[in-house]
């Protein structure tokens, strides 16, 4: 059976590692299950450097090397793709995720070293790929959902993988394989909440994919239903993601009972008392279901024992439970009053919305299919049932503009939100990536692998795709948003008018629907 | 010795988990660094680039 190492590259470097990556963990319990010899190196959890990798990769003769990641993790990629080609003359270097996915090509041109890639979902590729390695006569543009390299070097893309059906067939994480105790518990506390922050045995999990909303800044990993293969005026195939007109999506999801007995045995195992939901929207997942998928849920985990339950301090206040709280992501126009006080009940502690936006005119844009008004109504309606509201906003978005930031200033005095927010960023795989490709080129000197390396928290800045504010306008704001300094704005109005020759009393933006696609640079 | 690797069988070699040799110079540097701002400002002296001729 096939020798198989994962490596799991380095991602946020300026935070200490706090997340198994889920869908290796579940890769390489797959390839357990089907009899291959695994091992795993978490890069991301130990941070240690060359010289370990480079151990690593001689510790066996592995048949195979396997990574992926999201698209931040490139350098860390790079880097280790160059050392495994070096250490591992004849091993198969495969890589997903992300990264891979949505810029097939340029990833294989850019990371010569990698034999396959695979696209998308790799539940079945993978263990179809070690299978062929078994067997010893490769051939991948026989499995669907590769990317390979012909003898004289073209690119080659099988058909594209289909998504599975039955996802309770899947083993659960080999969460075994990663270290625990040794780094991912001591970094359990998440930030979000008063239970999220006592948190001392933590994991994730992953109970649905896809997401039923279109909003043009996100990506889906091509595992949501959001990838399609087309064939471009060359003759040449290649993935598309959400681009205008055209969105697709693919709503999946665990079994209420796969998903509580899948936290039982995490906690009955590790002893975890919170547990954060991976999932892009869980409210997608519990409109689909016509509003049975979280009850059911929530119910589950009264019945498995998990309902936290409190020892307090001398205060009064919250020391430790016994139990498991949890959280996850909501949607502004998904989410309702009573599913929200079920959840609370069940022990979930807070819950992630993209507000994005307090200004009418940019949610608009966004997609998403919220308004200011419904953000404000889910706000309240997560605050009365006592679970935290996690309030993402984002600025720099196309047609963001002077009201717009001070909209966004006056709702979070009101609503008592302290944020800094992300600035809007192009990721690959989102329609924004591909409406704005030749600006985000032009803005990196026509060198995308540049851009790739420059990416990292959204809450830095790297190709802007506002028309009317550029990088430096865009940081210089959002310092003054947080200052809520409307002085130093107002006046930087009168400036930025002038500037662009906007005379008095006229609108006060660059943005116009037709120039979609053209950011200021 | 904690390994570095984890998986369902012994590899051929094992890579444990040598502690991590950070020094003095590197501990304040990086201590700093997450401070930085104001009156906190500092030399990271191994990124000197400066040619005395210049
Ligand atoms: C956990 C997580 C993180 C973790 C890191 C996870 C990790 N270890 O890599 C943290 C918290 C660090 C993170 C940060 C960010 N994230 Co994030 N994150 C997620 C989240 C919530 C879950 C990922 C997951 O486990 N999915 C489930 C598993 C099963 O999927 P998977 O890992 O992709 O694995 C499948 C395939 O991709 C593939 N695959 C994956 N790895 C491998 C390896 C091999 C060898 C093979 C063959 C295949 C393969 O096979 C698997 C099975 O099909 C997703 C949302 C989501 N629900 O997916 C967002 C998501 C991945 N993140 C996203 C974003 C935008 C970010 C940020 C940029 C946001 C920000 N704050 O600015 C930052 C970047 C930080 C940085 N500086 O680099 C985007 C997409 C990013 C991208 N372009 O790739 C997502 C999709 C959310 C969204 N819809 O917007 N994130």
């Amino acid at each position: 059976m096939a020798k198989i190492l994962f490596i799991n590259p380095v991602v946020r470097e300026e935070d200490v590692p706090r997340h198994v990556p889920y869908g290796i963990a579940l890769l390489a319990a797959i390839a357990m299950d089907r009899g291959h010899l695994v091992q795993v190196y978490d890069a991301n959890a130990w941070r240690r450097g060359e010289d370990v990798l480079r151990a690593v990769l001689r510790a066996d003769d592995w048949d195979v090397v396997a990574l992926g990641g999201i698209t931040t993790t490139y350098n860390s990629i790079k880097r280790i793709v160059t050392a495994a080609r070096d250490e591992c003359p004849s091993s198969l270097i495969v890589l997903g995720g992300g990264i891979l996915t949505s810029l097939p090509r340029e990833m294989m041109t850019w990371l010569p070293q990698v034999d396959v890639g695979v696209i998308g979902e790799a539940f079945e590729t993978l263990p179809e790929i070690l299978g062929m390695v078994d067997a010893g006569q490769p051939d991948w543009t026989r499995v669907a959902g590769t990317v390979s390299r012909s003898p004289d070097g073209t690119l080659v893309l099988s058909p594209q993988r289909a998504l599975i059906d039955d996802l309770d067939g899947l083993p659960y994480p080999a969460w075994d394989l990663f270290p625990l105790e040794e780094v991912y518990f001591k970094n359990s506390d998440v930030l979000y909440s008063e239970e999220g922050m006592l948190a001392t045995r933590r994991l994730d999990i992953n109970a649905s994919y896809g997401c039923s909303l279109i909003c043009r800044f996100c990506y889906h990993l091509g595992i949501a239903g959001d990838m399609r293969y087309e064939t471009d005026d060359k003759g040449n195939v290649n993935p598309a993601f959400d681009k205008p007109g055209t969105y697709t999506r693919t709503i999946r999801y665990h079994s209420p009972e796969y998903v509580v007995t899948l936290v039982k045995h995490a906690y009955d195992t590790y002893g975890i008392n919170f547990v954060t939901f991976l999932d892009e929207n869980l409210m997608t997942m519990d409109q689909h279901s016509g509003r049975t998928w979280l009850k059911e849920i929530c119910r589950l985990w009264h019945e498995f024992g998990l309902m936290p339950t409190y020892e307090y301090d001398d205060n009064g206040d919250i020391k430790s439970w016994t139990g498991v709280h949890w959280s996850g992501t909501s949607h502004a126009t998904l989410c309702n009053p009573e599913i929200l006080k079920t959840m609370r009940k069940a022990g979930c502690s807070h819950l992630v919305y993209g507000y994005e936006s307090f200004a009418p005119h940019v949610m608009k844009t966004i997609g998403k299919g919220a308004s200011p008004a419904s953000n404000i109504r889910s706000f309240f309606w997560t605050l009365e049932s006592g679970i935290r509201p996690i309030p993402n906003q984002i600025i720099g978005f196309p047609n963001e503009d002077f009201e717009s930031i001070r909209l966004n200033m006056e709702a979070w005095k009101k609503l008592g939100i302290v944020v800094k927010p992300h600035f809007a960023t192009p990721y690959p795989g989102s329609e924004w990536f591909t409406v704005y490709r030749k600006s985000i080129l032009k803005q990196y000197d026509g060198d995308l692998e540049a851009f790739i390396l420059d990416l990292g928290d959204a809450s830095a800045i790297s190709a802007v795709i506002s028309h009317n504010f550029n990088a430096i306008e865009l940081i210089g704001l959002r310092e003054m948003m947080l200052k809520d300094d409307t002085r130093m704005i107002d006046a930087y109005e009168k400036i930025w008018c002038e500037n662009h020759g906007i005379p008095e009393g006229a609108p006060a933006t660059l943005y116009t629907k037709s120039d979609y696609g053209h950011a200021a640079e | 010795m904690t390994s570095v690797l984890k998986g369902n069988f012994t590899p051929k070699k094992t890579v444990d988990l040598e502690p991590e040799k950070k020094d003095l110079e590197t501990r304040f540097e990086n201590a700093a660094l997450k401070r930085l701002g104001g009156s906190i400002a500092f030399v990271a002296k191994k990124k000197i680039k400066w040619d005395a001729d210049e």
